[in-house]
């Protein structure tokens, strides 16, 4: 009766005026930056949360955690009108979805988009719901080994699911555990590697660091292509309704998509992405006319739009029952929860209740506002498209100038954010991905304590790990990962 | 030299280093009690093993980074503002170097001076009321008190 009592207590809270606000800025913003290009929501969100302080706690997570799935939806709009991602998750949607699109079929593109993300997403918020309670019972055991094998699980997925080289994204990880060690050492209390610099003694940012790495660098990436035009618009004619036969052609890749996606968000590093990716690969794989795939096939739309928004979803479960984010947006709510002096983990069910549940209640309504919101307002997302990206960017390197200053009101965050905007330009310039290295700065900190408590407990012996039965099957896992890639050719994107 | 020799070099020597000065300055301490620097000086460590592994590998890499794709002026004038923006944010107060980021900035809008000037102020005069009236973020207001 646990669950039906959380519920109950969750939607108390996200229907009080106030909370339903937020709800409704959060979906609203989130779609926003869904639909520009160059601006994704791990920044966005990154930007707004000095501006959440004030917010009570719940007010604060609901919002950002809308920025966050109601980016899903957005995307699709500017990948079907406009054949651009408007967020990372949507380029698939480009393929199929712009080519409807083209045939004057770009309202049931968006209609079906829309839908698809509303029946995905609550689907996964529905199984969020049931699983992770079970999730905090289980997890409610674990000790420092089982945390330290399990974040180097996490770590290892990370690194697995690299759309690149797996070694650079090994690096990368390791980077952000090295950026993480930064500041004072929570256990001797001796600075390290802050060089004297007063804003690295409580660590490096993290809001400026994703700010520099997504924002920032970011814009440095498009200034290349600011003399070439836009794309050719294709202006959404006739009804957004999607026919009976485009719901029959849908609704499997919608469920399969759900399921897919919502698995794949769970995994740290997979995400939205890979999900919409594999969700693209299946479908074609399932469909009766594979060649009609890229020609404008509307399961090329529903699936992998059904997927990201699942796995939107997904992602929530390592962070709500284990506190580990499973990509950078959730790192930044781990980092919101604390400023808000609530500790992500198995705990955060019984110490805060109206938290935990009132976020994830505060998700079936914003769902169904992105639903109500979306359609109509497609006429204002294609308008705002159509202003020019050299108008456009100034102002989001103010918010992020603005953004990175008044988290402490410290300058020398500004600068943390430069400088991790120009390392940004250069990863993506050497083709490295910046992903790894987020999630392994958030878990860098954690990973060290753990491992360090471990071996206090274990008087120095390493056995520990894999004499403990759930430990050893987290490094069990994560050597296969390590180890599978050298026989046999990874291909997870390859294959779309 | 080819994009992965260069980075993993770069990579080689932050390995070296953080790995060194987890040694030396932060003390290792004992299995039974590790110190410091004992969780940087092992991710040093796996961070040079992993740039040597890159090295290796990139003897057969040919790929460059082609230098004709880097907008380099562009690139200069909006590092440039964003840096300046910064170092002046505090003595010239939040609206007179937003307007001056502004400025800067929507030369590449191409748009008329008119206009250019006019997009300036009046974004300048949003954001603070976005910013300073609405949010009620505390902002500099600098040398001249605005």
């Amino acid at each position: 009766m646990d669950i039906v009592q959380g519920i109950f207590i969750g939607f108390q809270v996200a229907f009080q005026p106030i909370n339903l606000l937020y709800c409704f800025v959060g979906v609203f913003i989130g779609t926003l930056v869904g639909v520009l290009p160059g601006l994704g929501p791990a920044a966005a969100i990154a930007l707004l949360l000095p501006s959440t302080f004030a917010l009570t706690p719940v007010a604060s997570i609901i919002m950002l955690a809308g920025i966050y799935y109601g980016a899903m939806y957005g995307g699709s709009t500017t990948s079907i009108l406009v054949n651009i991602p408007g967020e990372a998750a949507s380029v698939v949607t480009c393929l199929d979805g712009h080519a409807m699109a083209r045939q004057g079929r770009a309202g049931p593109a968006l209609g079906i988009a829309a839908f698809g993300s509303f029946i995905a997403g609550t689907l996964s918020i529905v199984v969020l719901t049931l699983l992770a309670p079970l999730l905090v019972k289980v997890t409610l055991s674990f000790g420092p080994p089982e945390y330290f094998s399990l974040m180097v699980l996490g770590t290892t997925l990370v690194t697995y699911f690299t759309q690149g080289s797996m070694v650079k994204a090994l690096m990368m990880a390791l980077v952000g555990v090295l950026l993480g060690s930064v500041g004072v050492d929570s256990i001797s209390g001796r600075y390290r590697f802050t060089f004297g610099i007063q804003t690295l003694m409580d660590g490096v940012g993290l809001v400026p660091v994703i700010m520099g790495l997504f924002g920032v660098s970011e814009v440095l990436l498009n200034l290349e292509h600011l003399a070439s035009q836009r794309a050719v618009y294709a202006e959404p004619t006739g009804g957004l309704l999607p026919n009976r036969e485009d719901w029959r052609r849908s609704a499997m890749p919608i469920a399969r998509g759900s399921l897919l996606g919502f698995f794949l968000g769970i995994l740290p590093g997979a995400g939205a992405i890979i999900a919409s990716l594999v969700s693209y690969a299946t479908e074609k794989r399932f469909s009766k006319h594979p060649e009609q795939f890229g020609q404008g096939a509307i399961e090329g739309v529903a699936g992998p739009e059904a997927a990201n928004n699942a796995a939107a979803g997904g992602a929530f479960i390592p962070l709500l029952t284990l506190g580990i984010p499973a990509n950078p947006v959730m790192a930044i709510l781990l980092g919101a929860l604390m400023i808000h002096g609530l500790q992500p983990g198995p705990l955060l069910m019984q110490r805060a209740p109206d938290l935990f549940w009132g976020t994830i209640a505060s998700m079936y309504i914003g769902n169904a506002m992105l639903l109500v919101l979306n359609l109509p307002l497609i006429g204002i997302w294609t308008r705002l498209l159509r202003v020019p990206y050299a108008l456009l960017f100034p102002f989001i390197l103010l918010f992020c100038l603005i953004g990175s200053y008044s988290v402490s009101n410290n300058v020398g965050d500004g600068i943390v954010m430069w400088v991790f905007g120009v390392l940004g330009y250069l990863l993506k310039k050497f083709d490295y991905e910046a992903a790894p290295l987020i999630l392994a700065m958030v878990i860098g900190p954690m990973m060290e304590e753990a491992l360090r408590q471990s071996l206090i407990l274990s008087a120095g012996s390493f056995a520990t790990f894999v004499e403990r039965p759930i430990s050893a099957g987290f490094i069990l896992a994560a050597a296969i990962l390590l180890v599978l890639p050298l026989f046999t050719r990874r291909s997870v994107v390859a294959k779309t | 030299m080819s994009k992965d020799l260069t980075s993993g070099l770069f990579w080689f020597a932050i390995a070296v280093f953080v790995s060194f000065e987890g040694f030396t300055k932060l003390k290792l301490g004992t299995l039974r009690q590790p110190g410091p620097g004992f969780f940087p000086f092992w991710g040093g460590l796996f961070l040079g093993a992993c740039a040597l592994i890159l090295l290796a590998r990139s003897l057969k890499s040919r790929e460059r980074l082609g230098s004709g794709a880097i907008p380099w002026p562009a690139l200069i004038l909006v590092l440039g503002a964003l840096l300046g923006y910064l170092l002046f944010l505090e003595t010239l107060g939040f609206v007179i170097v937003t307007l001056l980021f502004l400025l800067a900035l929507f030369c590449f809008a191409e748009i008329g001076w008119i206009k250019h000037v006019a997009c300036s102020v009046i974004a300048t005069s949003l954001v603070y009321a976005l910013f300073k009236l609405w949010l009620k973020v505390p902002l500099p207001s600098g040398l001249f008190g605005l």
